[in-house]
């Protein structure tokens, strides 16, 4: 007991920070590394899966090889992921974004909008959306959407607009893709709500009695004290748009993997990965850099 | 020299005073009217699927081939329900999902609170180097470490122990606990388990974000670690604990991909995995395509999506809407 006292509260909170993730560390290390390390040694091998453990043979870079020379179609699919990620990352934000201001104000039926909003999380993150998908009528919601872009003519009114060309095709790609991208707001809904109600009310209050209007009391209370949501939006957007079942990368690494040659979808998956482990980083760091100091 | 005041009558005063309130009153009537045109214009494209899946799962089918019907069927039956129910065998299956799935994410939501409370609040060596494992946990799909796990299930040895002990007794153990609930609970009991990297992060902003004062007053009484954590931080998380523990169970009762790898046997398969092989298994009972098919899936995934539904309205009514944090004045 002397001696505790004698190492100080640091010490012991050191040793307590360690109790808390020891478990994990075991996990981390059981179900997530030797995995990992596994997948790694598969990109160097020809694979042959046996009964219970899967037959390696060297071979070197040649999987590299076939996939980044061989495959005709593998460069294009990244170019596509990675440019379809571009343009939707910021779509799902903003638009998650108002709509969640929106549901966290006060207005009648709001349980009701909660809830039919919620049904993205359940549908689209499962198995009943590619079931209904499936089935030949639901796929009159696409020719449906398409149906009204066509008779507004979004392509035309936008560019009558004179915007350079640049913008005005993300406007209209933004447009005629707002389908898929309300089904994949569900989730980010819910965190920014979650954020928005852990705003202490007190504020809000006191900027009543000091007269605010409501755009001062967005822009020097929700935002400042939501950046903190928005950091874990940002990850928990790019990743789930990445690993999404209908990117084109993952479809293709999936079918070498019923192929069975785990060692090239190995090599599809780390290097499209890795250049978007870069992006994310990249976008967390000038994050952290923008806002992480004023209000972090 | 005194100069007067005309002050305007009163009648004018009340007029003007009615004319700004009738303008802020239009103002707040079209904001409201905005709101709402925004709420149900995308609302409708989120609710189709749903009215569709009630509509083709309660007719039969007369009420399919008749052109004069769209949304609403004339008469109704339960002929989709008992097709579904044929290939499905909902009650074994749901069962499975809630012993399997459902359970594995209650504890995912309790190992991961620990987890994130130790990475959030402490300083410790390496630190550094388990966040960098958490980001590669949030980002790497499960898809490029499926294939090793699988064959660590299928044998399972855990850091080598019951290898060492074969070599050393002669004997031959060998665990294999796929087909069985360890499959899902081992990894979860680790906080390991599915998504547990996006979990772990959505905890960590949020202990993050709790201010540190309690805690260090409890310190300083003499608090040790496990009081700490029930006492302060638990109670005044129910925010994110709601947030955290719909996101967990709906991603674990929708998860398919890891479901279909780890059981291979009909009796201990979840329900999601039944109802994407639902296609052929149709086939197999004799209805291969067209009404009675679609109708089918419509009814099974209606029976799949609505227990989360309920879910979602009585959690968000208990949790969400009485959020107080405790003990903490601004």
């Amino acid at each position: 007991m002397k001696k505790k006292k004698m190492r100080g509260i640091e010490a012991i909170k050191e040793q307590y920070g360690w109790k808390c993730v020891s478990f994990w560390v075991v996990g981390l290390i059981v179900f997530f590394i030797y995995p990992l390390i596994q997948s790694i040694i598969y990109m160097f091998n020809e694979t042959s899966p046996q009964v219970g453990y899967v037959a390696l043979k060297f071979v070197k870079f040649n999987n590299f090889n076939d996939v980044f020379r061989v495959d005709p179609d593998f460069t294009n699919r990244l170019m596509a992921s990675i440019l379809n990620f571009l343009y939707t990352f910021p779509a799902v934000l903003i638009l998650s974004f108002v709509l969640a201001i929106i549901l966290n104000s006060k207005f009648k039926g709001r349980l009701f909008f909660r809830a039919l909003y919620f049904l993205p999380v359940i549908i689209a993150s499962g198995v009943v959306y590619s079931v209904l998908l499936g089935s030949q009528n639901l796929d009159t919601i696409q020719t449906d959407s398409s149906i009204r872009s066509d008779i507004f003519k979004t392509g035309e009114v936008i560019a009558s607009l004179g915007l350079p060309e640049v913008i005005s095709k993300y406007i209209e790609s933004i447009l005629s893709t707002i389908m898929d991208i309300t089904w994949k707001c569900g989730i980010q809904i819910i965190l920014f709500i979650s954020g928005m109600q852990s705003i202490p009310p007190a504020l809000y209050e006191a900027a009543k009695v000091e007269g605010t209007t409501k755009w001062e009391e967005f822009w020097l209370i929700t935002f400042p004290m939501m950046v903190r949501t928005l950091l874990l939006v940002v990850v928990f957007t790019m990743v789930d748009i990445i690993t999404s079942v209908d990117d084109k990368v993952m479809k293709q690494a999936y079918k070498f993997m019923e192929l069975q040659s785990y060692g090239q979808s190995s090599v599809m998956l780390w290097s499209y990965f890795l250049i978007i482990g870069a992006m994310v980083s990249l976008i967390s760091w000038l994050f952290y850099r923008i806002f992480a100091k004023k209000w972090m | 020299m005194k100069r007067k005041i005309s002050f305007p009558d009163k009648d004018v005063i009340i007029s003007r005073l009615k004319k700004i309130n009738y303008k802020r009153k239009g103002v707040a009537f079209l904001a409201a009217l905005l709101k709402y045109v925004v709420l149900a214009s995308i609302g409708y494209l989120v609710l189709y699927p749903l009215v569709y899946m009630v509509s083709f799962s309660i007719r039969p089918y007369s009420d399919y081939i008749d052109p004069a019907i769209y949304w609403i069927p004339k008469h109704l039956s339960n002929i989709q329900f008992s097709n579904a129910q044929k290939v499905i065998d909902f009650i074994p299956s749901i069962k499975n999902s809630l012993i399997f799935e459902v359970l594995s994410a209650f504890i995912e939501v309790i190992t991961c609170s620990i987890v994130a409370y130790g990475m959030a609040r402490f300083k410790f060596r390496g630190k550094g180097i388990l966040t960098v494992l958490l980001f590669a946990m949030i980002i790497l799909p499960e898809q490029m470490i499926i294939i090793p796990k699988m064959i660590n299930y299928s044998n399972l040895d855990f850091l080598g122990i019951i290898r060492l002990t074969n070599k050393i007794f002669g004997t031959n153990i060998k665990i294999s606990i796929l087909n069985t609930g360890f499959a899902f609970w081992l990894p979860s009991l680790f906080g390991v388990g599915l998504k547990a990297g996006i979990i772990i992060f959505i905890y960590m902003q949020f202990y993050k974000g709790l201010p540190k004062e309690l805690e260090e007053a409890a310190w300083i009484d003499g608090a040790n670690l496990t009081q700490t954590y029930l006492r302060i931080s638990l109670p005044s998380s129910s925010v994110v604990l709601a947030t955290v523990i719909i996101l967990s169970v709906i991603w674990h009762w929708n998860d398919y991909y890891l479901a279909v790898m780890y059981t291979s046997k009909a009796e201990s398969m979840p329900i999601a995995v039944k109802i994407a092989q639902m296609q052929t298994s149709l086939q197999t009972i004799g209805i291969w395509n067209g009404p009675y098919h679609v109708g089918a899936r419509c009814a099974a995934c209606l029976a799949f999506v609505a227990p989360m539904l309920v879910m979602y309205i009585i959690l968000q009514r208990k949790f969400v809407q009485s959020i107080d944090r405790v003990g903490i004045t601004g």
